[in-house]
């Protein structure tokens, strides 16, 4: 598999989460090159392009409100969640987490029959080696 | 700071003109900020260099504005794949039977080549037209799936669609009966007719007659028995309607010669004698020579539907005799 399908493959994992990251974020009000600082800080890396557009979408589905107002001297527009977005993202989250579970289900249902095929496998070696051994002076 | 008001010039131009001043005002914004924040780093003002690092991380100016823009497309994903079925037909139906008859005329056609001045000019006029051709059947079909593309998207056509009246089962290698049955009609009709025409003497009546060479006797008897073969290949499909890899090589076989056939007959001069005493004999030997002539001509169009033919018979035999070849669920997998 080359780098790229990973690369892609990853983004599509990303793009759902970003929203809810967004969303948790924007619970204190922030503008938005703090916003961006603020999710490199917990590990989630977005670049400008991705995020205004983003945050503009979101207001315009109104779960942001926003508002330009002066700080250091210079204009920033502060965004928050909005009544709407708070109930957005509690069923998010709700979903987030449910999917969290199931997908940990899985991946450790299938974690668990991979060991198990593994030590079938180890045990048939076993008993093959064995065979081989006892098979050798019949054989003569 | 020139740098950045320039780029900040470069995407405005690119964005929705609503939101223009927003948008530029946020970035601005950002950027501004992203490099107080690098100079605090350094304690000093960033130089050119840096501050046009800065921007190239950002991206080219259309790029950003066009992240503003909500997605737009002329033909959607819904309509795309049946768009590029279209072209594709267009291509095969199209494109490529032009391109095929004008390859002829250019090889096999004097007076082609004579009426655009030489071999280079007819081949220059040709390529020409082949480009409008294809330019234009290109975008008439995009201009209709366009259109298409905003109907779906008021009306959303596509959505109401039925599963019972989806195509039923396809199998390449099934025979439809009305095929067998259309060419055992088909070949009677032929047999009926050329034993009409069993001598050479085709026409004679007072005011014209038409005799046929004597090559023709051969002929007649070669088609009289390759149609009887083509009958009894019928007759044995329309019992057992499933191609294998014995009755598609006859199939080839039977094509490969009665395209045989057909090509000695445009070839062999077969009007031998024409009389019309209405005529002055020097016209009527004109009038025959130029019949044999004609046949003589159409010759390499015959090579070429030949050779179309008999590539599909052998694409038939490759197809029945390919091990992963595709069975309808029922359907016997051994058919003799």
């Amino acid at each position: 598999m080359s780098p790229e399908s990973f690369e892609n493959l990853r983004l599509e994992l990303r793009r759902g989460c970003l929203v809810v990251a967004v969303l948790a974020a924007l619970r204190e009000e922030q503008y938005g090159y703090t916003l961006r600082k603020a999710l490199a800080e917990h590990g989630i890396d977005i670049d400008e392009g991705t995020l205004y557009p983003l945050l503009r979408r979101l207001e315009s589905q109104g779960l942001l409100s926003s508002e330009w107002r002066e700080q250091d001297k210079r204009n920033k527009r502060f965004y928050r969640l909005s009544h709407d977005g708070e109930l957005i993202l509690k069923q998010l989250v709700a979903e987030w987490r449910a999917m969290d579970e199931a997908l940990n289900g899985i991946l450790d249902g299938n974690l668990k029959q991979g060991e198990e095929k593994q030590d079938e496998k180890k045990q048939d070696a076993k008993e093959k080696s064995h065979g081989a051994t006892r098979a050798v002076p019949a054989s003569r | 700071m020139e740098l950045l008001e320039r780029y900040l010039q470069a995407v405005k131009f690119w964005l929705p003109n609503e939101q223009k001043q927003d948008i530029i005002a946020e970035l601005s914004e950002d950027l501004r900020s992203q490099i107080e924040d690098r100079e605090t780093e350094l304690g000093r003002n960033l130089n050119e260099a840096e501050i046009e690092a800065i921007l190239k991380e950002r991206g080219r100016p259309l790029l950003v504005a066009n992240r503003y823009q909500p997605q737009q497309y002329l033909i959607g994903p819904v309509l795309f794949p049946i768009y590029r079925f279209v072209l594709k037909i267009v291509a095969l139906c199209y494109l490529l039977p032009w391109v095929i008859v004008w390859l002829c005329l250019l090889a096999f056609s004097p007076s082609y080549r004579v009426s655009h001045g030489n071999w280079a000019m007819s081949a220059m006029a040709g390529w020409s037209s082949l480009w409008v051709l294809a330019v234009s059947a290109f975008g008439i079909v995009t201009l209709v799936f366009t259109v298409l593309e905003h109907a779906q998207a008021k009306s959303r056509f596509l959505e109401n669609w039925n599963p019972r009246r989806l195509p039923p089962l396809r199998d390449p290698n099934q025979i439809k009966r009305s095929a067998s049955i259309g060419e055992l009609a088909g070949n009677f009709a032929l047999i009926w007719w050329i034993s009409y025409l069993s001598s050479p003497l085709l026409v004679n009546r007072p005011e014209i007659r038409v005799t046929l060479s004597h090559s023709w006797t051969y002929l007649f008897r070669s088609l009289l028995l390759l149609a009887i073969c083509n009958m009894a290949l019928a007759g044995w499909n329309l019992m057992r309607p499933y191609w294998t890899g014995l009755r598609a090589t006859l199939r080839l076989v039977t094509d490969g010669i009665g395209w045989a056939l057909f090509c000695w007959f445009l070839k062999a001069n077969m009007v031998a004698e024409l009389v019309i005493p209405s005529i002055p004999p020097a016209r009527v030997l004109l009038i025959r020579d130029g019949a044999n002539l004609w046949m003589a001509k159409s010759l390499p169009l015959a090579l070429v539907f030949g050779v179309i033919i008999l590539g599909v018979d052998t694409y038939r035999i490759i197809r029945v005799t390919r091990k992963d070849r595709f069975f309808a669920p029922g359907v016997p997998v051994t058919v003799v």
